[in-house]
C-alpha cells in the first residue's frame, strides 16, 4: 500500500510541476466550457429569447407589407433594422448586406404584392364556389395569373437550422395573411352567391324581405387560437428543469476534458520508458501493476478535480456571464459514478496508447485528435440524431458517446444512477479492455519481468 | 571460471547463461558462468554487443534467461525475484531520475519503494546525499543539477536501501572529471559491505575500481582476472585498455 500511495504521490507532483500537462488539464476544459456555452447560449436563444435583426422594405405598402411587418415585429426571435421604409435600403443594398455578413437576414414585399395576392386569393375563391356541383365546370381559378412572392436574403454562413426557422416564420405569416383574406373574401361572397340562387330558385316568389333570411358571415375573425402546441419537457420524475446550453454543455467539455488526460498520461509512460526509469523501477521491489495502478488513481484524482472545478464555473461564474445556473440534478451520486468511470476509461485509453506509441509526438498527436474524432462522434459538436445514418451507427462505439448520453441522462433528463447505468457499464468495459489490451503487450514485449 | 577467493562469501554466482532474444539465431549470452564473491567489484568489459548489459539485466532480475540460472545470496533470481530484488541495487547508464522533481523528492520515492519510511528513510536520504556530495543541494530540481550532480543523485538512488548488490551500468559517462573521481572513490569505499558489477568502457577506471575484470566478446568470457594478473600475463600490453584491444580487435562494433 505504502508503494501504491509513492506511485500516486510521484505521480501528482510531477503532474502539479508541468505547467503545460495542467493547461492541457484543467484550463483547457473550463476554456472550453466557458466560450462554447455562451457562444452556444446565444445560438439557443435565438429560438426564442434573444432577437436577430432582419431588414425589412415593404415596397408594397398595402395590406400583405404591413401585415408581413406586424408579424416580424410580434415574433419572439426576430426584430427590425431600423431600416424598414424602402428609402433607407434598396433591394440591392439589402443584398450586399447580407452578403457581407453584417445582418443575417433581408426580408422584401416587392411593390403590388397586396394587388396580386388579392388577385389571386378572390379567384381562389371564387373557384371554390360552385352553384350547381358538380355539374358546373370548375373556373379557371388562379391557374396562368403570376404568383407574388415575398423575397428572403439570408447569410449563406447561417446554419440550416436558423435559416429553415426564420424561413417557418415567414410562411406561417404568410398563410395566417392568406387564411385571413381568403375568409374574408369567402364572407363576402357566400350571401351574394344565395342571394342568386335563392332568387333563381323563387323565381316570381322572391321579394326582398326574403334577403333578411340569408345568414351573413362576420368578417373579423376571432384571433384567439382555437387549438394550442403545449411543450413540456420529458424528464424524469417531477423535475421541471428545461434544457438549456449550461445543462447541455459544462457535462459535456468536461467529459473532453477528462478524456485529454490520455496525452499526459500516455507522455508519463512514454517517458518513463525513454529515460530507463521503467527498467530502474522494475529491478525494484514494486510490481508494474503497482506503477500503473498508481497512474490510474492519481489521474481519476486529477478528472475528480477537473469535475469539481468545472461544475463550480457551471454554478458560480457563468451566472455571472449571464447564462442559467447548472442545476446538479437530484443524483450527485450518478455524477460521481460517471465521473469515474469515464476517468477510468480515460485512463485506459491513455495507458494503450502510452503503451503502445513509440514517441511523445505519436501519443500527443493520436491521442488528442483521436479524442476529438470520438467527441464529435459522440455528439459533442452536433447531435447524433441528426449525423447520417452511418455516423449514427458508429458514434454508438465512441466512449465519449456513453459518458455524455450518461451526464445528460443526470444533467437534463433527471435521471440518475440506474437510468445512467447503461452508458456506465461500457466505459467501465472500456477500461478493462484498453488495459488488458495494454497488459498484452506489455506481457509479450518482457516489461512484466517483476515480481 | 570462479574468480571470488575461496575464504570469501559467495554472493552472486551465474551458471551457464544463455540468452537468445527472440527472431535471433545468434545467442546474445552464450554460456556466461561468473561468480562474484562479499566485497568484490566485478568489472564486465566489452565492445558494443558484447552481451554485458543482457547479462546485467539477467542478473537484476529485468530478463529471463533461456537456460542456466543465477543466484543472489543463494536465492535463485528466476524464481524469486521479488525477494532477490531488496537484495540488489541498480543504476543505470541513463540518468533515471525524474527532472521535476527535487533530488530529495526522487530519493524518497525510491526509498519508498524499497520500504523505507518515517525518520529511518530520511536519515537514509541524508547518508546517501552527503556519500555522493550532494547534501547541499537536495531540495533542487533534477533539470536544474548539472551533468556530474545528475550522476550523482543517479548513484544515491541506488544506494538508499544499502544493497548487497550493486548493479552500476557506465555510471561515469559523459561527466567532468571530479565528479568521476568522488564516484570512483565513494564506490571504493562501498566494497567491504556491498559487492558491485561494474560495466564501463573506461579502461583506467576499471583498473583502479575492479578486483576482478571479465572481458566479454560475443556472448562470451574471453579472459577473466585480476586487472593486475591480466596484464601481468600479456607481457606485450602495458594496461588493460591494450589488453582489450588485442583480445577484442580494432573493428568497429556499432
Amino acid at each position: 500500500m505504502m508503494k501504491l500511495w509513492s506511485c500516486i504521490r510521484k505521480e501528482l507532483l510531477l503532474l502539479f510541476r508541468d505547467l503545460t500537462g495542467l493547461l492541457v488539464i484543467f484550463l483547457m476544459p473550463l476554456a472550453l466550457v466557458v466560450v462554447v456555452t455562451l457562444v452556444q447560449e446565444n445560438a439557443m436563444r435565438f429560438m426564442g429569447e434573444t432577437k436577430t435583426k432582419v431588414l425589412f422594405l415593404d415596397m408594397d405598402g398595402d395590406t400583405v407589407g404591413l401585415q408581413i411587418g406586424e408579424a416580424i415585429k410580434k415574433s419572439s426571435s426576430l426584430e427590425m433594422d431600423g431600416r424598414t421604409t424602402g428609402k433607407d435600403a434598396d433591394m440591392e443594398t439589402a443584398k450586399r448586406a447580407v452578403a457581407k455578413g453584417t445582418i443575417q437576414f433581408a426580408v422584401i414585399v416587392p411593390a403590388g404584392t397586396t394587388k396580386a395576392f388579392m388577385k389571386r386569393a378572390r379567384l381562389s375563391v371564387e373557384s371554390s364556389i360552385l352553384t350547381d356541383a358538380p355539374k358546373e365546370k370548375p373556373r379557371k381559378g388562379t391557374a396562368g395569373e403570376p404568383s407574388p412572392s415575398l423575397l428572403f436574403y439570408f447569410d449563406p454562413a447561417l446554419t440550416e437550422t436558423v435559416r429553415s426557422n426564420v424561413a417557418n416564420l415567414l410562411e406561417k405569416a404568410i398563410m395566417g395573411i392568406e387564411i385571413k383574406e381568403k375568409m374574408k373574401l369567402f364572407s363576402g361572397m357566400l350571401p351574394v352567391k344565395m342571394e342568386k340562387v335563392a332568387k333563381k330558385a323563387m323565381g316570381g316568389f322572391w321579394s326582398e324581405e326574403n334577403k333578411k333570411l340569408i345568414p351573413k358571415a362576420r368578417i373579423e375573425w376571432d384571433d384567439a387560437a382555437i387549438m394550442t402546441v403545449r411543450e413540456e419537457v420529458a424528464q424524469y420524475g417531477k423535475s421541471v428543469k428545461l434544457p438549456n446550453a449550461v445543462q447541455q454543455n459544462v457535462p459535456a467539455w468536461t467529459l473532453f476534458g477528462m478524456f485529454f488526460i490520455v496525452v499526459p498520461l500516455a507522455g508519463s509512460l512514454i517517458r518513463e520508458r525513454q529515460s530507463g526509469m521503467l527498467l530502474r523501477l522494475l529491478a525494484m521491489p514494486v510490481s508494474y501493476l503497482t506503477i500503473i495502478t498508481g497512474k490510474v488513481v492519481s489521474y481519476v484524482i486529477i478528472c475528480m478535480c477537473q469535475l469539481v472545478l468545472i461544475m463550480a464555473v457551471g454554478m458560480f461564474l457563468l451566472p455571472l456571464l449571464g447564462t442559467p445556473v447548472l442545476d446538479i440534478g437530484s443524483s450527485p451520486a450518478a455524477i460521481l459514478i460517471i465521473t469515474l468511470s469515464a476517468a477510468l476509461a480515460a485512463s485506459g485509453y491513455g495507458i494503450l496508447l502510452g503503451t503502445v506509441a513509440r514517441t511523445y509526438e505519436q501519443a500527443s498527436m493520436f491521442g488528442a485528435v483521436s479524442v476529438v474524432i470520438c467527441a464529435a462522434l459522440g455528439g459533442f459538436m452536433v447531435p447524433v440524431h441528426i449525423m447520417p445514418k452511418v455516423m449514427q451507427s458508429i458514434s454508438v462505439f465512441s466512449p465519449l458517446s456513453w459518458g455524455l448520453r450518461a451526464f445528460l441522462e443526470v444533467f437534463v433528463r433527471g435521471g440518475g444512477i440506474g437510468s445512467s447505468l447503461p452508458y456506465v457499464a461500457p466505459l467501465l468495459l472500456f477500461f478493462l479492455a484498453t488495459t488488458l489490451a495494454a497488459w498484452f503487450y506489455i506481457y509479450k514485449k518482457g516489461w512484466t519481468r517483476a515480481n | 571460471m570462479n574468480s571470488a577467493a575461496p575464504s570469501q562469501e559467495m554472493i552472486l554466482s551465474a551458471q551457464d547463461l544463455v540468452k537468445f532474444y527472440p527472431g535471433s539465431d545468434e545467442p546474445a549470452l552464450n554460456g556466461l558462468t561468473l561468480s562474484i564473491g562479499e566485497g568484490e567489484v566485478f568489472g564486465l568489459l566489452g565492445p558494443n554487443g558484447a552481451g554485458k548489459t543482457t547479462a546485467i539485466s539477467i542478473m537484476n532480475t529485468l530478463l529471463k534467461s533461456t537456460s542456466g540460472n543465477v543466484t543472489i545470496c543463494g536465492m535463485d533470481v528466476a524464481k524469486h525475484p521479488g525477494e532477490v530484488k531488496r537484495l540488489i541495487g541498480y543504476v543505470p547508464q541513463d540518468i533515471a531520475l525524474y527532472p521535476d522533481l527535487s533530488a530529495r523528492e526522487n530519493l524518497r520515492f525510491f526509498g519508498r519503494i524499497h520500504g523505507l519510511k518515517g525518520p529511518e528513510l530520511k536519515k537514509r536520504i541524508d547518508e546517501a546525499a552527503a556519500f555522493v556530495g550532494l547534501e547541499g543541494s537536495l531540495d533542487q530540481r533534477l533539470y536544474t543539477f548539472s551533468g556530474g550532480m545528475k550522476r550523482r543523485a543517479n548513484l544515491a538512488a541506488g544506494l538508499l536501501h544499502r544493497p548487497k548488490v550493486l548493479f552500476l551500468d557506465e555510471p561515469t559517462v559523459g561527466i567532468d572529471p571530479q565528479s568521476r573521481n568522488l564516484i570512483l572513490e565513494r564506490l571504493s569505499s562501498l566494497k567491504d559491505r556491498t559487492a558491485m558489477v561494474y560495466t564501463t568502457h573506461y579502461m583506467g577506471e576499471a583498473e583502479i575500481l575492479c578486483s576482478c575484470v571479465a572481458i566479454m566478446d560475443s556472448g562470451r568470457i574471453i579472459a577473466e582476472g585480476a586487472p593486475d594478473d591480466l596484464i601481468r600475463r600479456t607481457p606485450a600490453c602495458k594496461n588493460l585498455e591494450e589488453l582489450f584491444i588485442a583480445l577484442t580487435g580494432k573493428e568497429l562494433r556499432d
